[in-house]
């Protein structure tokens, strides 16, 4: 079929399933993909710009909104950063709650995705059971930060706040339980011969190409690709903590959705430790000064996000700004794959694969 | 309830398919019976969506915005810290234990109250202004020209551009106080029937003699030198302290019940023992009268000098025989740029500065540095004195060492020296690296003992010596220090001697502490962005070519205009009253509060604070950065609970209680039960 | 005369289908919600009962906005087009021992062909939209009915084969107990048929909310919008009493009022199973969903066929 002959339809920016804004410009033959290329942008607000004009504390709450489906992540990759820039020593008990809040997070941002792929194939009730978990996850970071989607909550040199009264007791019933709910779920969604259907077999992304397009988190690991920062790049507390790295073999649809499904487990048994683990002790390290300004340098630092590894760059000329601050966001190295992945399958499936690829637009375009 | 399931353990791989064949149709086909099996079991599960009415969409006299404001400028004055002198201690304490000691009052020796001060200069009060200041800060005519301010130092404006210039806030205070001086100065009258001998006229004895008074004693002074005043008048160049100011401030004194006897040298004239039968407490506040001169080749010479003679007999009698010589002096203290700055002012050709210390480490203040070479001092560095060259029994130079380091990696004083050696010429080299008491000639025929080393013994927390009833304060007891540290010394001892005479027992926790809180290290301060408005309102200064050539005074004082702007921008740290500083909405990232205040004198008020919800990112910066703490968090950040037309909150609505907080359920649990009764 | 009756019968279907339509919406609100665990709507009336009586006036007042590039006659009347078979396949329903609003001799065969119908009216509606989302819904909607044609008459004629007749009041009369257990199979068929027939999930591919927006209604809005919503919820209300009666007797069982009773219970409990289905399931691609009918319900039905055959000449 000539090209003449195809349909051009602008999936988005405002659509049910563009997880965000934005826009994919997809050539159909008749329901056939044969072009989908998604056009980003629409949620640009300079935020690495931004950062210039601002103190390095005032830059968290714009960490925030990078990735807001997962704001800890690029708070804890921002000061990690700082500290590093800074030379800042954390104390140890302002490193389990960042543990424990970031697999928190991880739980919150699958339950995301893992819903979205519910909804994206019509399930919608499998959504509705995702989001039961992550509004536990959200009031328990409520109860610590005082919001529920841009927490603001790792700060250079620790945390905001301590754990308030009964925290951990309130955490420990939600892992207690979220792993039976998840065997719910997939039992309601994965395990449905609709839903395998839709997603086995859809967006077969190669180990190979994984690797070669930059792909990280779940995305590669659907595909077999063993690469966890956690494990392979140990940060933090993490190499004190025992837990698996599920991985997919296929690299489809159904491989990505289930292997976030399964990190949700995993990421309880880290919590459950952490706690175990916890000492009582200051949160925030001593004698920081409330204006940081770090020597003239640059850093680097990374940590495993709920879509791949975050990282961010920090430049500083000496002065109380960052010089400049980039950040390496895994949705935007994701996302590229999506017209290779999307190529050849139905409209139908393009939905499906854009969400089993998680991107959160906030973070592609920043 | 949910899938239990015993042990869910992750596998390695995710991946898994049907089976093949029927087996693969039949779990198909089960799949979707499971699926139907797990939502119909779902239905049955009470929902864990909460019922409309306990959470409706209106806004409920609970939720006042996600942040509160504790007091308001205008609406409250601020608490002063006026108290007797032995409760005043206590007083700070209490603050401190609570986290409410602003940092100019805990840092200064004395515990001024310079918050209280800036407050009612600000609001035109100078009156009490300094009559708030005197309770603590006896002189503050005096110490407003010579302290060396640890407030400021303090001031929590440091971290936001420039601290408060509270030191010339005192002065001014005297200055403006000379017009109300008749109707204010009430004399107090000896209720006790008890009298007290204070030996010494210097800061601290005065001190001591003010509390003393006001408690009710009858107070006698007996000052050796023909006026009072001791260091202050001996010690300090007039340059920096005109005479009549101090004169002024003991006539202050002598006419509240001070009795003054002058020119009475005890142990001279009259011994000791005598005053010590004739009075119920006896308080040597003699402080230190010689200094040391090191014991080096040539130290014998004519010409070497100790540094408190020298400003003796340049302070006294403008003339200190070093007419057209070439001064060397020795130390890089406070005493030494005195030294170097007097031998100026009695015509020395050329004044030279040998410090052991590096340009860095010189512990002299860095204004009164900056002020001596802008006179014409010139410093020598990282030298230490070696030899004393004489010819003829004359100092004609001096051979100074090279320091490589002063302090050890521990911070004790172990001077590291060099190899090279260089020649100073000079006609006067004047000591001026420390000071030691004479006390041999007062204590010889009394029971207070006396170290071989000259010191007296004495404990250093009760004020008490040897002898019953005889105290010790000032530098003869705490050794070289500052003005104000003498008087903080001085309302110890008034304490201490109080406790004796009305017996009130001493134990441990009754031992006075010294409430100086801690501070946070921060970065410093970048001034590129600060406007002028709140920059610290600068102290004119006599012009230096001029006022190097007498001992007119330096600082000029502030004009009225200029010192009520400066009280103004005190932040009144830790009063839990917003001051309108709008360091908050300078902090804010997104530009969501606005802060608008009048300065008029006696109507000081804050004419605006607006939070607007919808720009505010609830990262809670501004609240971290208060410095007075009257900002704080409420909890309550959920936009669902406030209505669209009232984003906006204004200063009333942030001054209400707001009752508990959402996050952490504490009226959560209110609010249902107060809705299941509704229902 | 017959005209009268007409006008009346058309009132009658309009108004049954509104009453069930305001009743379905809330209920349906209230099955998914408690399926989500969630509450569903609770403000207005006991258990939110009257809040569909808030919704419809809201839908009566809304703009009715056509889309500038639309084709003007099709967009307007495609409601219609798609709601007025659906109405008229409701006379055929055997509601009464004997009696049904028109009682035609071909009646079964009214039922299964007439509602086909509204396959034209969706074409319209995709088409004078003028939207490429709407016109693959319409494309997508024209296939997927026509095809589920063809399982659902077969399941039904398993029920005529064994009846005899393709009058619904014979046939009714002609229904006996045992019939429930040998057209199980039939009605298993005619349920899934039935659901792809009123695009709802999980074979709502032309409205897919996820990828084409609204499919063939996603320009509708208002009166218009809530036509089309009628017209869905009239063919679930068709099919299941028009299945309760063929398939579990209906009426048969209990005499007069009661019997009504029965029957209209009967087919509550289909409805909700057919809403408690679309709740649970993520929804068929286009061509699972083609094979599924060709491959997987198209023989079954000739199964279900077959054995209604070999007893209806055992007998």
């Amino acid at each position: 079929m000539s090209a003449e002959c195809r349909t051009v339809v602008n999936v988005g920016p405002s659509h049910p399933s563009t997880h965000g804004v934005c826009r994919v410009l997809v050539e159909l033959d008749g329901e056939i993909v044969r072009r989908a290329e998604p056009i980003i942008g629409y949620l640009h607000r300079g935020i690495e710009k931004m950062a210039e004009n601002r103190s390095y504390l005032q830059v968290v709450p714009l960490t925030d909104r990078l990735d807001y489906v997962g704001s800890m992540y690029a708070n804890w990759a921002y000061c990690r950063a700082v500290e590093r820039l800074a030379g800042i020593r954390v104390p140890e008990r302002a490193e389990y709650i960042r543990v424990i809040v970031c697999e928190l997070q991880r739980i919150a941002s699958h339950m995301m995705s893992i819903g979205s792929t519910g909804a994206d194939t019509g399930a919608f009730t499998a959504f509705m059971y995702a989001f039961n978990q992550r509004e536990q996850v959200v009031d328990l970071f409520e109860a610590l930060s005082g919001s529920r989607l841009t927490y603001n909550y790792v700060r250079p040199g620790g945390v905001g706040a301590d754990l308030p009264e009964g925290w951990v007791e309130r955490c420990r019933e939600f892992v207690a339980q979220h792993p039976a709910a998840m065997m719910e779920i997939d039992d309601l969604l994965f395990g449905n011969v609709i839903c395998r259907a839709r997603t086995k077999g859809i967006g077969v992304l190669t180990p190979h190409d994984a690797i070669g397009w930059g792909a990280s988190g779940p995305v590669a690991r659907g595909s077999g690709v063993d690469w966890d920062l956690r494990r392979d790049d140990p940060y933090s507390v993490y190499p004190r903590l025992d837990f698996t790295v599920p991985l997919g073999e296929r690299g489809d649809c159904y491989d990505r959705g289930r292997v976030r499904l399964w990190e949700c487990v995993e990421s309880c048994r880290i919590v459950t430790q952490a706690l175990d683990q916890l000492e009582p002790g200051p949160v925030q390290a001593e004698g920081l000064p409330r204006l940081l300004a770090p020597r003239p340098g640059d850093a680097y630092d990374h940590i495993e996000s709920a879509r791949g590894s975050l990282g961010v760059y920090l430049v500083s000329d000496g002065s109380v700004r960052p010089y400049r601050m980039h950040v390496r966001s895994p949705a935007f190295a994701n996302l590229a794959l999506l017209p290779m992945l999307a190529e050849g399958h139905t409209l139908s499936d393009l939905v499906v694969v854009l969400g089993s690829l998680d991107p959160v637009f906030g973070e592609v375009d920043r | 309830m949910a899938v239990t399931r015993d042990a869910i353990v992750t596998p390695r791989s995710v991946t898994n398919d049907y089976p093949g064949g029927v087996a693969g149709f039949v779990q198909k086909a089960r799949s979707l019976l499971t699926g139907a099996a797990i939502t119909a079991r779902a239905a049955r599960r009470p929902p864990v969506t909460v019922r409309y009415p306990a959470e409706k969409l209106t806004v409920s006299p609970r939720w006042r915005g996600a942040l509160r404001l504790r007091g308001l400028l205008g609406r409250d004055g601020i608490e002063l810290l006026t108290a007797q002198s032995p409760a005043y201690n206590s007083v700070i304490d209490g603050l401190r234990r609570s986290e409410r000691l602003p940092g100019c009052v805990g840092n200064c020796p004395a515990n001024v109250d310079a918050r209280g001060q800036s407050f009612l200069i600000a609001d035109d009060r100078v009156a009490e202004a300094y009559e708030l200041v005197r309770q603590r800060n006896i002189m503050p005519g005096v110490l407003g020209r010579i302290c060396h301010h640890p407030c400021e130092t303090a001031c929590r404006r440091n971290h936001y551009d420039e601290p408060i210039a509270i030191r010339p806030l005192h002065r001014f205070a005297y200055e403006q106080f000379q017009e109300f001086r008749p109707e204010r100065l009430a004399r107090f009258e000896n209720t006790r029937g008890k009298r007290v001998a204070i030996i010494g006229s210097g800061p601290s004895g005065l001190a001591a003699a003010l509390d003393l008074m006001r408690l009710g004693y009858g107070v006698s002074v007996y000052e050796k030198d023909a006026a009072a005043g001791g260091a202050l008048r001996t010690g300090v160049p007039a340059y920096r302290l005109p005479r009549d100011v101090l004169a002024r401030e003991v006539a202050d004194l002598v006419e509240m019940g001070m009795e003054l006897h002058c020119g009475v040298e005890v142990g001279v004239q009259i011994p000791l023992a005598e005053l010590i039968t004739r009075y119920d407490a006896v308080l040597l506040a003699v402080g230190l009268q010689t200094s040391r001169i090191l014991p080096l080749p040539g130290a014998e010479a004519e010409g070497v000098r100790g540094a408190l003679e020298f400003l003796r007999a340049g302070n006294g009698t403008g003339e200190a025989g070093v007419q057209g010589k070439r001064v060397l002096v020795i130390g890089g203290g406070n005493v030494a740029v005195d030294v170097a700055r007097v031998a100026l002012r009695v015509g020395a050709s050329e004044v030279r500065l040998a410090s052991l210390e590096s340009s860095e480490e010189v512990p002299a203040h860095p204004w009164e540095i900056e002020e001596a070479l802008d006179e014409g001092v010139i410093m020598t560095c990282s030298v230490g004195p070696e030899e004393v060259l004489a010819e003829d029994g004359r100092v004609v130079g001096m051979r100074v060492r090279e320091c490589l380091s002063v302090f050890d990696e521990t911070g004790r004083f172990a001077p590291q020296f060099g190899e090279s050696l260089t020649n100073i010429a000079c006609d006067v080299v004047v000591f001026a690296i420390g000071q030691s008491a004479a006390l041999d000639a007062l204590a010889s025929d009394s029971d207070v003992k006396v170290t071989e080393q000259g010191r007296l013994v004495v404990d250093g927390s009760a004020f008490t010596t040897s002898a019953e009833g005889v105290f010790a304060c000032g530098e003869v007891v705490t050794g070289p220090g500052s003005a104000i540290g003498s008087i903080a010394a001085g309302h110890e001892a008034a304490i201490s001697i109080h406790r004796h005479l009305e017996s009130i027992p001493v134990d441990a926790s009754d031992r006075v502490r010294r409430p100086v809180p801690t501070y946070a290290r921060y970065a410093e301060v970048d001034l590129r962005l600060v406007e002028d408005l709140r920059r610290r309102a600068v102290m004119p200064l006599a012009d230096a070519e001029e006022r190097a050539r007498d001992f007119r005074e330096v600082e000029l004082g502030l004009s009225r205009d200029h010192a009520m702007a400066e009280a103004a921008r005190c932040l009144r740290c830790e009063s839990e009253i917003c001051v309108g500083c709008t360091f908050c909405a300078r902090t804010c990232p997104d530009l969501a509060l606005m802060v608008e205040r009048d300065d008029t004198p006696g109507a000081r008020c804050l004419t605006r604070y607006e939070l607007d919800l919808t720009l505010c990112s609830f990262c809670g910066l501004c609240a971290e950065q208060c410095p007075t703490g009257a900002l704080v968090h409420t909890g309550q950040y959920e936009l669902a609970f406030y209505s669209r037309e009232f984003m906006t909150f204004d200063a009333a609505e942030m001054l209400r209680d707001p009752g508990g907080t959402r996050a952490t359920g504490a009226d959560a649990s209110r609010h249902a039960s107060e809705g299941g009764a509704a229902e | 005369m017959s005209f009268v009756w007409g006008l009346l019968y058309g009132t009658g279907a309009v108004i049954l289908i509104a009453g069930g339509a305001v009743v379905g919406v809330w209920w349906e609100r209230k099955v998914s919600a408690r399926i989500q665990l969630r509450l569903g709507p609770q403000q207005l009336g006991p258990a939110g009962s009257l809040q569909m009586l808030a919704d419809v006036p809201k839908l009566l007042f809304k703009e009715d906005v056509v889309p500038a590039s639309a084709d003007r006659l099709l967009f307007r009347y495609a409601p219609l087009a798609v709601f007025a078979p659906i109405a008229m396949s409701l006379a055929v329903i055997p509601f009464w021992a004997g009696w049904a609003p028109l009682d035609s001799a071909a009646g079964v065969l009214f039922f299964l062909a007439v509602p086909s119908i509204s396959v034209l009216g969706i074409l319209f509606s995709a088409w004078g939209s003028h939207n490429t989302l709407a016109t693959l819904g319409g494309v997508r909607a024209a296939a997927q009915m026509v095809s589920y044609e063809v399982p659902r008459a077969l399941a039904v004629l398993s029920v005529v084969v064994l009846g005899g007749s393709l009058q619904p009041s014979e046939l009714m009369d002609a229904w006996r107990w045992w019939w429930i257990p040998v057209t199980l199979l039939g009605f298993g068929v005619y349920f899934i048929a039935s659901i792809a027939e009123m695009n709802r999930g999980p074979f709502d591919l032309p409205e897919a909310e996820s990828e084409l927006v609204a499919g063939y209604f996603a320009d509708y809005s208002g009166i218009r919008w809530a036509v089309f919503m009628m017209a869905e919820y009239g063919a679930m209300i068709a099919s299941a009493l028009f299945g309760a009666a063929l398939f579990f007797g209906g009426f048969m069982w209990l005499p007069g009022v009661a019997g009504l009773a029965v029957h209209i219970g009967i087919a509550a409990l289909i409805i909700t199973a057919v809403m408690w289905v679309k709740w649970t399931f993520p929804r068929l691609r286009q061509d699972q969903l083609m094979t599924f009918c060709w491959t997987v319900l198209t023989p079954l039905a000739l199964v279900q066929l077959v054995l209604a055959v070999v007893v209806a000449l055992w007998l």
